[in-house]
C-alpha cells in the first residue's frame, strides 16, 4: 500500500508495519527512555532489519511535569521561575519569553539597559549551550569511555566559565530567577566586562582546538556527513526553526527577522549551511558559537547606563493583572523559536487562562519519524544528538 | 478506594532500618573452614572496596542531570573517588535520581532498581527527587522518588551543585562504613517538618485493590508498543488527510487581516485579536496562506472555557488559535482562531503542516478536543490508558493516580 | 618432567605478573585519562589512588550475582570464563625474554592468532545468551568485526614469519636480535605492518575507534549489558589482558622482543609492551568511534589490499634481497 505520504516522496512517519514486506526478519528496539544517550528521558522504539531503521516511533512525555496546568494556578509574578526549569541548558531563554509576553499583554516599556543586558546574557546563555550540545554530541559519537569523553569534559569546563559569570551576577549556577516583568532583577556588577571579555578570550581560543577534533576530524565527518538529512520544505513544515533549520538551508533567524531585545542594534550575522545532515547542523552551530562571542563583545560594549527595570516593584504576588488579550512573542533560543502564548481572561485576572509554551525542541524530534528511517542505529544516535533536544522543554 | 493522610506516606523506608547487606563472596568466604576468624579483616576489606568504587547509574530525567554531569567533569570529578557512571544498571551500585520523576517514568525506574544487583544504595539529588519540588501537587509527578524506591542520602537544591553531589557521596561512604560496622543510627525526624513539609494532595492506597491492577498501571505506558506490535490502526480512525501540493501564489504579500476578510468572509476583527474563522474554513485558509509562502507552522493551541453561571453565564466552549510564519528577513505571522463546541471535531492541519501531527495529538491529549483526519490521534504526553484531559478546566490540578501517587 | 615443571611455574608467574599490570593498567589509564581531560583521575583511594583497581574488584566481587530469567544459563556463565581464559592462553607463548616464556611452541605465532580470533566465541555466547537485543546487535557487530579484522591481523602477521622464516614467536624474535627490527629493517613491508597489526589489534580487542560491539552511546554496554559482579570483572580483565597480551606479541614481532643494549633483555621487552599498551590509550581516549558499515569498509577495502600488498613485497625481499633471511 502506497501511503499518501509516500506519495510526496518522503518517508512515511505512520508506516504500518503490515505494509511492510511480511518476509523481513524485524526486530523491535526500545530505545530509551533511560537510555545513556537518549539527552534525558526520550524514547524511541525503532523497528530493525538487522541494523538499518525501517521505522522509528518516538514516545515523548516522561517528563511532562504540567507546566502548562501550573502556569495556570500561579499568578503572573510567580511564573518566571517555574519556566526556568523548560529549557534547562539554556533557562534564561525561558524567563525571556516568558516575561516579553507578559510585557506585549500588559503594555510594559522595558528600558534600554534592560534590553541590552537581556540580550548579552541570551548570547552567552547561547555559547553555553552550544558547547554543551558539542560535548554531548561528541559522547554521542564517541562514548562515554572514549575520545567523546575527552571533548565533553573540555566543553564542559568552558561552560564553566560562563556559568561562574551568571553566578556572579545572580548568585545561580542555573534557574536564575533573574527576569521579571519590565526587566531584570540583578545588575551587573563591578568589573563584570573585564570578566566577561577574559572568560570569552579562553573560550574562543579553545574552540579552534574542538572545531579540529570535531569538523575537521575524518571520523567526525564520516559520521555526520550525509547522515539525517532534513531537507528545508519538511524542515519548515514540521515548524523547525533554529540551528536545524539554518542547517537546512533556509535563511531564517527570529534574532534578525523579528528582533527584540537589542538585536534591532546588534547585528547578527546568520550563519546558514545547505548540507542539512547532521554536518551542516554541527557547523551551524560552531558558527553561531562564533557569532555570539562577537555579539557578547559588543554587548558588553555597548550596554547603556539607565534603570534596569521599568515596571514598579512587585510587592504582592497578586499584583500583575490582565483581564483581556491573547499574545504571541517568541524569540530565538539556542534552539529556535521559544513562544509564549498567552491567553488572558477576566475570570482570574492575576492569572492567565492559558499559557502555551511553543517549544523549538519538540518540534525538532517530530523529524525524528522522517528522517531516521534507512540509518543505522549508529546513525540514529548521531541524528537524534544533532537535534539537540531538551526534553524538559519537549514534554513540559 | 481510601485514601490516607499523607503523613503516612513518609513512613521513610530507608530509615526504618539498615538493609540487609548480602554479600554473596562474604558468605561463601565464612563458610569455608578457618577463615570465619578472619572475619573481622574480611569484613573491613569487602565494606573498604564497596565503599570506595560506588559506580553510578545516572537517573537524570532533567536539569538535576546537567549537574550530575557537572560533577563528573573536570571541576569536581567524581573520578577522584573512582566514580565512575555505567551506562548499565546491572554493574551500578548507586542509583542517582537526578530530575523530576513523572507517573510515566516511576515504573520504569522502579524497574531499573530492581536491576540492580545488591549491595546497592539510592541518592536521592535535588527537590525534585526528594519531594516533586514545586510539581509535587501536580497530576503527573510522584512527590518524591522515596514513593518509589527506597532512598539512603538526600542531596536538596534546584539544582544541587556538583560539590553538593560529591558530598552527598562521601556520606554514603560514611552510612555504607558505619552499616557495615553496626553502628548506624537513623538520625531523628523532627515531627513538625512531617506536617509543614507534606504534600497537600492524599497519596491514594487502596487496600482492597487488586494487585493486577497496579501491575497494569505499570505497564500502561507500554500500551502504544503494544498497539504498535500488533499494528492495527484504532478501529474507525479515517485514513490519513489527502495531501495536495500547495502551489505558490505569486500575488504581490497582502495584509493577512485584508486576506481574511476579503476571502474567508471574516466581518469583524477584534483589535489586539486573532480573526475568528469559520471552522469549515480551516483548512482552506491554511493551504491559502502556505501558497502566500506563509511556510512554517508555529502553533496549535486550544483552550477551554467552562461553563459559567450567574451574572456572566455562558456555555461551555473550546477555542483553538493557530499560527503560521513567513521566514526570512521581516518575518510575519498570520494568526487565526475557531470557536468550538464540546464534542466538535476540528479538521486536521496535517495535509497542510506535517507538523500539524504532533501539535495536534498533544492538544488532543491535554484538552480532548478530536481532529477530524487525523493519521495517528493517540495521547502523546500522559500514559496511553490516563483518564481525562488535564488541560480542561474542570481538570482538578491534584488529580491523584494510583498507584504511584 | 622439566619442560612442565618451567612452563607451570613460568606460567603461573606470567599471569600473576599480567593481572597485577592489568589492575595497574586499569588505574594507569584511569590516571592517564583524567590528565588529558584537564581532571585529576582517582585521587583518594590509596596513595594517588593506586588502590582504585583493587577497590573495583573487591566491590565487584561482593556484588549479587543476577542471571537473567529468560537467559540460557549454561552459556551465560560460560562466556565470561571463556573469554578470561582464551585471553590469559594466548600469553602462555609469548618470550617476555630468552628464558621467561611459558611454552616456546614452534606454531606460536599460529597459537596467538587462533586464541584471539576464538575470543569471538566468547563474545557471541555472551550476546546470545543475554536474551537482551542491546547484547545481541553488539554481539553480531562484534563477530563481524573480529572475523573481518582476523584476515589483516593474520597479513600483518606474516611479514615477520616470511622474513624469519620461522613460526616460533622465540625464533623471530631470535632473528631480529641477529639482525635488525623487522620495524627498521626493511622498513617498507616492516613498518606498515606493525601499524597494520596495531589497527587490527585495536580491532580485535574492540578498542576506540573500533569499539562498536560495546558502543556504550548506542548499546548501553553492548554484549556485557547483563553481566553483574564477578562476570562483569572477568570480561573486563579479558578485554585489558587481551590489549596487553596484544601489544606485547606486536612487540616481539615488530619490535625486537627483548633485544636491546644496556638493560637486561626482560625489561627491554617490559617497556616496549607498555609503550604499546600507552598507545592504545591515547588513541582510546581521543578518537570517536565508527560506524560498523565503515568499519568494515576500512577493514575489506583498505587494510585487506594493504596486507596483501605488505605480504608479496615481504615474499620478494625474503627471495631476492642480498643477505637476506638466514
Ligand atoms: S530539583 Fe530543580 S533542578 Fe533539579 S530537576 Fe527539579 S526542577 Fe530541575
Amino acid at each position: 500500500m502506497q501511503t499518501q505520504s509516500a506519495r510526496r516522496g518522503r518517508v512515511d512517519p505512520h508506516l504500518s508495519m503490515r505494509d511492510y514486506d511480511p518476509e523481513a526478519d524485524l526486530m523491535l528496539l526500545h530505545f530509551g527512555p533511560q537510555h545513556p544517550s537518549t539527552h534525558g528521558v526520550f524514547r524511541m522504539d525503532l523497528h530493525l532489519d538487522g541494523e538499518v531503521v525501517v521505522k522509528a516511533t518516538p514516545y515523548l512525555g516522561y517528563l511532562h511535569r504540567a507546566v502548562e496546568k501550573l502556569c495556570e494556578r500561579l499568578t503572573y509574578v510567580q511564573q518566571t521561575p517555574v519556566v526556568d526549569k523548560n529549557d534547562y541548558v539554556a533557562p534564561m531563554t525561558n524567563e525571556q519569553a516568558l516575561n516579553m509576553a507578559f510585557e506585549k499583554l500588559l503594555n510594559v516599556e522595558v528600558p534600554r539597559r534592560a534590553r541590552w543586558v537581556r540580550t548579552l546574557f541570551a548570547e552567552l546563555q547561547r555559547i553555553a549551550s552550544h558547547l554543551l550540545w558539542l560535548g554531548t554530541f561528541a559522547l554521542d559519537l564517541g562514548g562515554a569511555l572514549g575520545g567523546g569523553s575527552t571533548l565533553f569534559i573540555h566543553t564542559f569546563r568552558e561552560r564553566e566559565l560562563i556559568l561562574d559569570l551568571f553566578e556572579e551576577v545572580t548568585g545561580a549556577r542555573f534557574h536564575y530567577n533573574t527576569h521579571t516583568l519590565g526587566g531584570n532583577r540583578h545588575d551587573l556588577p563591578a568589573g563584570f566586562d573585564v570578566k566577561v571579555k577574559a572568560a570569552l578570550a579562553e573560550i574562543e581560543a579553545r574552540l579552534d582546538g574542538y572545531e579540529t577534533m570535531t569538523l575537521h576530524n575524518s571520523i567526525f565527518v564520516a559520521r555526520t556527513r550525509g547522515v539525517g538529512v532534513l531537507d528545508g520544505e519538511l524542515a519548515l513544515e514540521l515548524g523547525i526553526t533554529g540551528p536545524i533549520l539554518r542547517a537546512s538551508g533556509v535563511d531564517h533567524d527570529l534574532r534578525r527577522d523579528a528582533p527584540y531585545g537589542a538585536y534591532d542594534e546588534l547585528k547578527v550575522r546568520v550563519a546558514v549551511e545547505q548540507g542539512g545532515d547532521c554536518y551542516a547542523r554541527a557547523k551551524v552551530r560552531v558558527a553561531e558559537m562564533r557569532d555570539s562571542i562577537r555579539l557578547v563583545r559588543e554587548a558588553i560594549e555597548g550596554v547603556p547606563e539607565g534603570p534596569l527595570c521599568g515596571f514598579k516593584p512587585i510587592r504582592l504576588v497578586g499584583q500583575v493583572k490582565a483581564t483581556a488579550g491573547q499574545v504571541y512573542v517568541a524569540i530565538e533560543t539556542p534552539r529556535g523559536e521559544l513562544g509564549t502564548f498567552v491567553i488572558a481572561s477576566p475570570d482570574n485576572p492575576t492569572a492567565p487562562h492559558r499559557l502555551k509554551i511553543r517549544s523549538p525542541s519538540l518540534h525538532a524530534l517530530s523529524a525524528i519519524p522522517y528522517i531516521v528511517p534507512g540509518a543505522t542505529v549508529s546513525d540514529a544516535v548521531a541524528i537524534l544528538g544533532s537535534l539537540d533536544p531538551i526534553m524538559g522543554e519537549v514534554d513540559r | 478506594m481510601a485514601v490516607t493522610d499523607p503523613p503516612e506516606r513518609r513512613a521513610l523506608p530507608v530509615l526504618a532500618g539498615a538493609p540487609a547487606f548480602d554479600a554473596p563472596l562474604y558468605r561463601t568466604l565464612l563458610s569455608a573452614p578457618g577463615l570465619s576468624v578472619l572475619a573481622g579483616a574480611l569484613d573491613e576489606l569487602l565494606a573498604w572496596g564497596s565503599r570506595n568504587a560506588l559506580w553510578v547509574f545516572p537517573m537524570a530525567t532533567s536539569c538535576c542531570g546537567i549537574e550530575l554531569m557537572a560533577a563528573a567533569a573536570s571541576r569536581v570529578d567524581l573520578d577522584r573517588m573512582g566514580t565512575i557512571v555505567r551506562a548499565t544498571p546491572r554493574q551500578a551500585d548507586v542509583m542517582v535520581v537526578a530530575g523530576t520523576i513523572t507517573v510515566k517514568m516511576a515504573p520504569r525506574v522502579k524497574a531499573l532498581w530492581e536491576q540492580m544487583p545488591e549491595p546497592r544504595w539510592c541518592i536521592a539529588m535535588g527537590s525534585c527527587a526528594i519531594s516533586g519540588d514545586f510539581y509535587r501537587n501536580l497530576y503527573s509527578v510522584i512527590p518524591g522518588i522515596d514513593t518509589v524506591i527506597p532512598v539512603d542520602v538526600y542531596v536538596p537544591g534546584c539544582p544541587p551543585n556538583p560539590e553538593a553531589l560529591m558530598h552527598g557521596l562521601l556520606r554514603l561512604q560514611e552510612k555504607i562504613k558505619a552499616t557495615r560496622a553496626g553502628t548506624f543510627a537513623a538520625p531523628e525526624l523532627n515531627p513538625a517538618l512531617l506536617t509543614t513539609t507534606r504534600p497537600s494532595i492524599a497519596r491514594v492506597v487502596d487496600a482492597d485493590r487488586d494487585p493486577t491492577q497496579s501491575d497494569q498501571q505499570t505497564a500502561s505506558a507500554d500500551h502504544a508498543t503494544a498497539s504498535d506490535k500488533t499494528d492495527a490502526r484504532p478501529e474507525g480512525s479515517p485514513e490519513p488527510a489527502a495531501y495536495e501540493a500547495v502551489a505558490p501564489d505569486a500575488s504581490p504579500a497582502r495584509d493577512f487581516a485584508d486576506l481574511v476578510r476579503d476571502e474567508f468572509g471574516v466581518t469583524d476583527i477584534p483589535a489586539g485579536m486573532a480573526p475568528l474563522v469559520e471552522t469549515a474554513k480551516h483548512v482552506a485558509l491554511a493551504r491559502r496562506l502556505r501558497a502566500l509562502g506563509y511556510k512554517q507552522l508555529v502553533y496549535v493551541v486550544v483552550s477551554h472555557y467552562a461553563a459559567k453561571t450567574g451574572a456572566r453565564a455562558a456555555p461551555e466552549r473550546f477555542e483553538l488559535a493557530c499560527a503560521v510564519r513567513t521566514v526570512g528577513e521581516g518575518s510575519r505571522v498570520a494568526a487565526w482562531r475557531l470557536a468550538l463546541e464540546p464534542g466538535e471535531a476540528v479538521p486536521t492541519l496535517v495535509g497542510v503542516y506535517a507538523g500539524a501531527d504532533w501539535q495536534e495529538r498533544e492538544q488532543y491529549d491535554l484538552t480532548g478536543v478530536r481532529f477530524a483526519g487525523h493519521p495517528d490521534l493517540r495521547r502523546i504526553m500522559m500514559p496511553e490508558d490516563w483518564v481525562g484531559h488535564p488541560l480542561r478546566k474542570d481538570y482538578a490540578a491534584d488529580t491523584a493516580c494510583p498507584p504511584w501517587r | 618432567m622439566n619442560a612442565l615443571a618451567h612452563g607451570a611455574s613460568y606460567g603461573a608467574l606470567i599471569i600473576l605478573t599480567l593481572l597485577t599490570t592489568v589492575a595497574m593498567g586499569v588505574w594507569f589509564e584511569r590516571k592517564f585519562a583524567g590528565r588529558m581531560q584537564s581532571r585529576l583521575g582517582p585521587t583518594m583511594v590509596g596513595p594517588v589512588g593506586l588502590l582504585q583497581s583493587v577497590a573495583d574488584v573487591v566491590k565487584l566481587l561482593n556484588k549479587e550475582d543476577i542471571i537473567p530469567r529468560d537467559a540460557d544459563r549454561g552459556l551465560f556463565t560460560l562466556a565470561p570464563v571463556l573469554a578470561a581464559l582464551l585471553s590469559l592462553g594466548a600469553a602462555a607463548v609469548v618470550p617476555f625474554s630468552s628464558t621467561v616464556v611459558a611454552a616456546d611452541l614452534d606454531i606460536g605465532v599460529i597459537w596467538v592468532v587462533a586464541l584471539g580470533g576464538l575470543t569471538v566465541i566468547a563474545t557471541f555466547a555472551a550476546g546470545w545468551s543475554s536474551n537482551n537485543k542491546f547484547a545481541l546487535l553488539g554481539a553480531m557487530r562484534g563477530i563481524a568485526q573480529s572475523v573481518s579484522y582476523g584476515v589483516p591481523l593474520v597479513l600483518s602477521v606474516l611479514v615477520p614469519v616470511i622474513l624469519a622464516g620461522t613460526m616460533s614467536l622465540s625464533g623471530i624474535v631470535a632473528w631480529q636480535t641477529r639482525h635488525h627490527w623487522f620495524a627498521l629493517w626493511p622498513v617498507i613491508p616492516g613498518l606498515p605492518a606493525l601499524g597494520l597489526f596495531f589497527l587490527a589489534m585495536l580491532a580485535e580487542s574492540n578498542r576506540i575507534p573500533f569499539d562498536i560491539p560495546e558502543a556504550e552511546s548506542e548499546l548501553v554496554a553492548g554484549v556485557t549489558t547483563e553481566y553483574t559482579g564477578a562476570k562483569f570483572v572477568l570480561f573486563y580483565m579479558a578485554e585489558y589482558v587481551h590489549t596487553l597480551v596484544g601489544s606485547a606479541v606486536a612487540s616481539v614481532l615488530f619490535l625486537g622482543g627483548w633485544d636491546g643494549p644496556i638493560a637486561p633483555g626482560l625489561h627491554w621487552m617490559v617497556a616496549k609492551t607498555l609503550a604499546l599498551f600507552v598507545a592504545v590509550y591515547w588513541v582510546r581516549w581521543s578518537l570517536l568511534r565508527y560506524r560498523s558499515d565503515q568499519l568494515m569498509a576500512l577493514c575489506w577495502r583498505r587494510l585487506t589490499p594493504l596486507g596483501v600488498g605488505l605480504v608479496l613485497l615481504a615474499s620478494a625481499w625474503a627471495l631476492f634481497a642480498p643477505g637476506g633471511p638466514a
